[in-house]
């Protein structure tokens, strides 16, 4: 399983930091709509997977390391539309977000780290919000 | 040397994303998203309890990142950061970054994912939490980056 996760992630990686998903100029323009490029990218890719999904579920997909599949569904909640807000409101100031802040570090942009090292604190504070108020986080 | 193009196009990279989230859900009956990553790679580095997958993760995006830095000619230290970067100066520019990383990160946790946990694996899984979110953050970030684009006259 530990394979699988590190196998995924680091095609998922890969392909961010191919398709210049952090580089600032690509998502800034992105978020004022004056290119197509990033909505096109994200459209497939949920058209890929989204039928691809419902077929494995459908079909009782047993999955080799994890046993039956079961896809993730969760009710609409307060606590997820607020906390999209303010995460919007730091990718337009940012111009980048989780995945591509660390590739924008990796390939060598010392700001992409300072982006990243916010990442980690504003979700260490949150998380242990939930831990003082013992609220299971939800996962993603 | 540089063996990938300067920008891989959206309609390869799209589907083999995509293709990444179904491929963790098949395999391992996992989702993909990077915001519990990250929760737990800092446990993981706090030495606390973690999810030993999810930090795989977290080294795989890291990895996968890298070998593409490298094999578009390696790496290029450097701390550009387009428009921002000519706007804001650097002494300025580091806490305004932290602070949106900050933001970002407590408003994804808060959520429950960001661009690759809602905006791709949920939508793709059509969670009515992440399909509202999705719709959420995408209207806030154009709004805002529309906002900045007035408030510095153009310069953004």
């Amino acid at each position: 399983m530990r394979a699988a996760a590190f196998f995924m992630g680091g095609a998922f990686g890969f392909l961010v930091a191919a398709a210049r998903l952090n580089d600032y100029t690509v998502i800034h323009d992105m978020l004022r709509l004056q290119e197509p490029d990033v909505f096109l990218l994200m459209g497939s890719a949920v058209a890929v997977a989204a039928p691809l999904l419902l077929l494995l579920e459908r079909r009782r997909w047993q999955t080799p390391f994890g046993g039956p599949l079961k896809v993730q569904r969760a009710p609409v909640t307060q606590r997820a539309v607020f906390g999209a807000a303010i995460f919007g409101t730091g990718w337009a100031v940012a111009g980048t977000c989780p995945v591509p802040a660390l590739a924008m570090t990796v390939s060598g942009g010392g700001l992409g780290a300072v982006v990243t090292a916010g990442l980690f604190g504003g979700i260490a504070l949150r998380d242990a919000i939930d831990r003082k108020k013992h609220i299971a986080p939800p996962a993603c | 040397m540089d063996l990938l193009p300067d920008r891989l196009a959206w309609y390869i990279a799209g589907p083999l994303m995509g293709l990444t989230v179904v491929g963790l859900y098949a395999l391992a009956n996992k989702p993909l998203g990077a915001t519990t990553a990250y929760s737990q790679a800092f446990s993981f580095l706090r030495r606390q309890p973690f999810d030993p997958w999810r930090v795989s993760l977290f080294a795989g995006l890291v990895a996968g990142a890298f070998v593409a830095a490298l094999l578009r000619g390696g790496l290029s230290w450097n701390l550009d950061y387009g428009k921002l970067g000519d706007l804001v100066p650097l002494a300025a520019l580091v806490p305004l970054l932290l602070g949106a990383g900050f933001v970002m990160g407590y408003g994804a946790r808060w959520s429950g994912g960001c661009t690759s946990g809602h905006g791709l694996r949920g939508t793709s899984s059509l969670s009515p939490a992440s399909l509202a979110a999705t719709g959420t953050f995408m209207a806030t970030a154009v709004a805002v980056t529309a906002l900045l684009n007035v408030v510095t006259g153009g310069d953004l």
